[in-house]
């Protein structure tokens, strides 16, 4: 259903161009997935109490600035004072200074706009459209930073909207973000326990199960290397997903292996992708001594 | 030796010139690969192709007599389906490596993916490095060579062919055995190794097949011959066929295999009515050549269209299932009446390809009689996902069937009981599918429609999932759709009905307003233009038939198909049984059962006010039932009853 990319530059601290780099590989696997686009990069030298806040607002003309209001009200009522704020497509972004209950005041907000990413140093941009198409809307290109994800989706089950496209957020974590390929089949199951521990789904999607599933775990100390092996036992179904956090990528993949994925790893990058000809992209005319993960597997890495 | 750079052509550029030199015998270099897909797909001369760098899925897939050198990795699906020559890895190959060979040899000089050398029939897979899980997961011949680690599960539910391994043998799959390596193969795999320079010292472990699941333990008593009519009659609650059932069941102790379809009584064509005046059906016996019943299917993606000269084409039924010279009058009646005629799986026969004048080429999970020859002569190539009959199984085809030349055109051995997989081994997702169809498309040039058939199932997602993936059409499939030898329960319990299909397929593609994205041809379980003329105004663009083209060509539904002796030889491959098959005078009867259709549509369009089979639509329809109404939402209107059964009196 899907075409999945990740990138981590070991070398070149936050100058990196990784928005440039996953259009690139995911313009090389657009086949797999049409239909929509995401990227979540990390930027960094970043200030702690700082986050940064995208939501989906609906396109212009609509109830976009009841909307700005309404997130306003509740930035307000949880003390976080906005430094900056801009609305840029269907896209509303702000800055803010918050040192709260980050995962309650998500929430709040979730009930009057749809949440696309929160972190410190995360931004999620995705939409409807080709990789070129959402990079032509929100100037993904001119992203600089140390690691991101990439995802190109073709919808099977649930709706093609902006909501639904991959990176999904763990919501409520802030720079916890994840892309996956595949199909989680205890879907329902997991997300009822998930549910009775108190966190809200916001999608039908099975992949917000895995972001929210991987924030549990960090919650309770949990490394994120040691989550993602959990997940292969948790998870049932077949899949192959990136994770990633402030510090962090790292991949996790099903016994049965269906779902294709390929690494590449030299001194200055780890690149893993759906296809060889993602990595290939970002290396022209140039073989690479690439690896599949084997099946069952899952490696962080950190910058 | 021709330069051709990916940096500057396209992969279908590049194919096309090296399909061009392949004919001139020259041979080609390919720079700047970057593991680009469907690298020289389809090419069927015998020249020397030299890949500087790493290639993408399939490449050098349904290829015959050319020999590949990849310097680096491949993808998924390297080498699949080829006949002849050779395909050489410098690197690592991904997942399925050596799918489906007819022969040749594919090497891997590093390490190979999961399920490698899937469903391959003969050649040799050889890989100087570790093998993933389910190495020659249902092999039918052919062998495969693992200088490495054997990986898990190796020779899954193999039929036939050898495995041997150098390194360790982690663990054996269902029904493999480990048995002795005599000297002589041990020298021919040493042959094999130093031709390509292979360097091995050790012993090898040899794998074949246990035979414990090749055939089915118990066989089915023959029972007394019920007719499907008798048995699918709309009877009491304990009739004839639960009688058979428990009778058979209580000697095999298992599900029954039978042909034909369903039994049931399910809402179906017959609880839907016409809305307009039909005493006017008849009235004017030049119907035909006053309604315009032209059909153009397929196209949308450049491929050349069928042309249908009504909305009508034959279903796919499989050579194996029936013998060749049904195939063969089937394919005659197609061409008289101008439709189109479907190989199913199984292959096609000269006489079937020289017969049709419209044939589309089928391919299904276990690429049974697969090939680019066929797909070449084909007007239309066809992926098949499933089957209404029986969505989500793979087909049977009993020992009795599995003659010596049918085995010999699937490249299986003779006298199993064909079990075919139900999967493809490079279809697990939409995903896969996309690139699957992108390297039927490299290697047909382009040049003829892809569509897909599909069962039943989750009809609004599939066929969402069929347009994405850039299908020109899809032949939907409802569950009423009979089937050579399936599991009973199968058939009666499992699918969507044909009428809750169509109508799902239609709304869920104006729901994504992709209804001109795609064409459906409807099957399953029709009878004539009468049911055909309510499928299209449901909103079908075709309607294809195979069961009452079977009984128009002579079958007189015993229902004993997978037996394989049939007695009037359409369900067999026992020559002594099929010589009882007149192609010739069949032909005709089932051209002549296709001409009355003909009339049907013609006269009920024209009663219904139009002069074009394409201006039907829902507002000419009602509903009889309430179940029929809630399916459709047509409105219910029982009291057009009456007009419907002295319609069916009239034309029927």
């Amino acid at each position: 259903m899907c075409g999945l990319a990740g990138i981590m530059f070991k070398t070149g601290g936050s100058s990196n161009d990784t928005g440039k780099a996953l259009i690139d590989m995911l313009d090389g696997c657009q086949h797999r997935g049409p239909d929509s686009t995401g990227f979540a990069l990390y930027a960094t030298d970043t200030e702690e109490d700082r986050l940064h806040l995208r939501f989906y607002i609906g396109p212009a003309g609509t109830a976009q600035g009841q909307k700005i209001t309404e997130i306003k009200g509740i930035l307000a009522k949880h003390g976080a004072p906005i430094l900056k704020d801009e609305v840029i497509g269907d896209n509303y972004r702000c800055a803010v200074e918050f040192t709260g209950d980050l995962q309650k005041m998500s929430y709040d907000l979730e009930h009057v706009a749809s949440i696309i990413s929160i972190g410190s140093s995360l931004e999620i941009y995705k939409d409807v459209g080709s990789a070129h198409q959402v990079n032509d809307r929100y100037n993904v290109h001119e992203i600089k930073g140390t690691h991101g994800l990439g995802h190109v989706r073709m919808a099977t089950e649930s709706a093609v909207s902006p909501e639904s496209a991959h990176p999904f957020w763990a919501t409520g974590f802030s720079d916890v973000a994840i892309v996956h390929n595949g199909q989680i089949t205890n879907y329902f199951k997991l997300r009822r326990r998930l549910e009775r521990r108190g966190y809200e789904f916001h999608t039908d999607n099975d992949s917000e199960l895995i972001a929210i599933y991987l924030a549990d775990q960090l919650k309770h100390g949990v490394s994120l290397r040691d989550a993602l092996g959990q997940s292969i036992e948790d998870l049932d179904g077949t899949f192959s997903y990136l994770a990633s956090t402030k510090d962090e990528i790292g991949y996790a993949k099903d016994r049965l292996a269906v779902k294709p994925m390929i690494m590449y790893e030299d001194d200055d990058i780890i690149a893993i992708a759906s296809e060889e000809v993602s990595i290939n992209r970002l290396f022209p005319g140039k073989p690479l001594d690439t690896r599949e993960p084997p099946p069952g597997t899952y490696m962080t890495w950190s910058r | 030796m021709v330069t051709l750079d990916l940096a500057e052509l396209t992969v279908r550029q590049a194919n096309e010139q090296i399909r061009e030199y392949g004919e001139k015998s020259e041979d080609v270099e390919v720079l700047n690969p970057d593991s680009k897909h469907h690298i020289g797909v389809g090419l069927t001369s015998p020249i020397n192709v030299h890949v500087r760098g790493s290639a993408g899925y399939f490449c050098a897939g349904l290829s015959d007599s050319a020999n590949f050198i990849i310097d680096n990795n491949v993808g998924w699906g390297a080498g699949d389906n080829i006949y002849k020559g050779s395909v050489v890895v410098g690197g690592n190959a991904g997942a399925i490596a050596g799918v489906a060979i007819r022969g040749g040899e594919v090497v891997i000089k590093g390490n190979m993916g999961s399920r490698s050398g899937q469903v391959m029939k003969a050649g040799t897979l050889c890989c100087a490095g570790n093998a993933n899980f389910m190495a020659g997961y249902m092999m039918y011949g052919g062998r495969i060579i693992i200088l490495g680690d054997s990986g898990e599960r190796i020779g899954e539910d193999m039929s036939a062919g050898d495995i041997y391994v150098g390194g360790d043998l982690q663990e054996l799959g269902s029904d493999a055995i480990q048995t002795d390596l005599p000297q002589d193969e041990l020298d021919e795999i040493r042959e094999f190794l130093d031709r390509y320079e292979l360097k091995f010292t050790g012993t090898l472990k040899k794998i074949i097949n246990a035979g414990k699941k090749l055939r089915y333990p118990s066989l089915e008593k023959q029972m007394r011959s019920i007719p499907y009519f008798q048995f699918s009659a709309d009877c009491d609650y304990w009739n004839e066929k639960i009688q058979e059932d428990i009778y058979i069941k209580s000697q095999i102790g298992r599900y029954r295999i039978r042909g034909y379809g369903g039994a049931r009584s399910l809402p179906h064509f017959g609880d839907i009515a016409f809305r307009g005046d039909m005493s006017k059906v008849g009235t004017d016996m030049d119907a035909v050549s006053k309604v315009n019943l032209k059909t153009t299917i397929g196209g949308r993606h450049g491929g050349k269209p069928l042309k249908l000269t009504m909305p009508v084409m034959i279903a796919p039924i499989s050579y194996g299932a029936i013998s060749a010279s049904t195939k063969q009058a089937i394919a005659m009646a197609s061409a008289l009446s101008g439709i189109a005629e479907n190989t199913g799986e199984g292959g096609m026969s000269d006489a079937q390809r020289d017969s049709a004048k419209q044939l589309i080429f089928q391919c299904l999970g276990g690429r049974l009689g697969w090939n680019i020859h066929d797909m070449k002569r084909a007007n239309g190539v066809e992926i098949y996902i499933s089957q209404g009959a029986k969505p989500g199984f793979g087909g049977q085809l009993m020992a009795k069937k599995v003659t010596k030349e049918l085995a010999r055109i699937r490249g299986i051995p003779q006298g199993i009981d064909l079990r075919s997989p139900s999967r493809h081994p490079d279809i697990l997702g939409p995903d896969d599918l996309v690139i699957k169809v992108e390297e039927f498309r490299e290697a047909t040039g382009y040049k003829v429609p892809v569509s897909v058939k599909m069962g039943a199932g989750r009809v609004p997602d599939d066929i969402k999932i069929a347009v994405k993936d850039t299908f020109d059409f899809v032949e939907l499939d409802g569950m009423q759709g009979a089937t050579g030898a399936g599991s009973s329960e199968v058939s009666e319990f499992v699918g969507i009905p044909t009428l809750a299909a169509i109508v799902e397929a239609v709304d869920a593609l104006n729901d994504i307003e992709s209804r001109d994205k795609i064409q459906i041809v409807l099957m399953g379980g029709m009878h004539d233009g009468v049911d055909m003329m309510k499928a299209l105004a449901l909103g079908a663009d075709a309607c294809a038939i195979g069961t009452s083209a079977i009984i128009a060509g002579g079958c007189i539904a015993c229902m004993q198909c997978h037996i394989g002796d049939c007695p009037v030889g359409i369900a067999t491959q026992d020559p002594e049984h099929e010589k009882r098959y007149n192609s010739e005078v069949e032909a005709h009867n089932i051209h002549r059962f296709l001409e009355s259709v003909r009339w049907q549509i013609a006269a009920i369009t024209q009663a219904l006010g139009h002069d074009d089979v394409s201006q039907l639509s829902r507002d000419d329809l009602v509903a009889l039932t309430p179940e029929a109404a809630a399916i459709t939402g047509l409105p219910y209107e029982p009291e057009y009853r009456q007009q419907e059964d002295a319609l069916r009196q009239k034309v029927g």
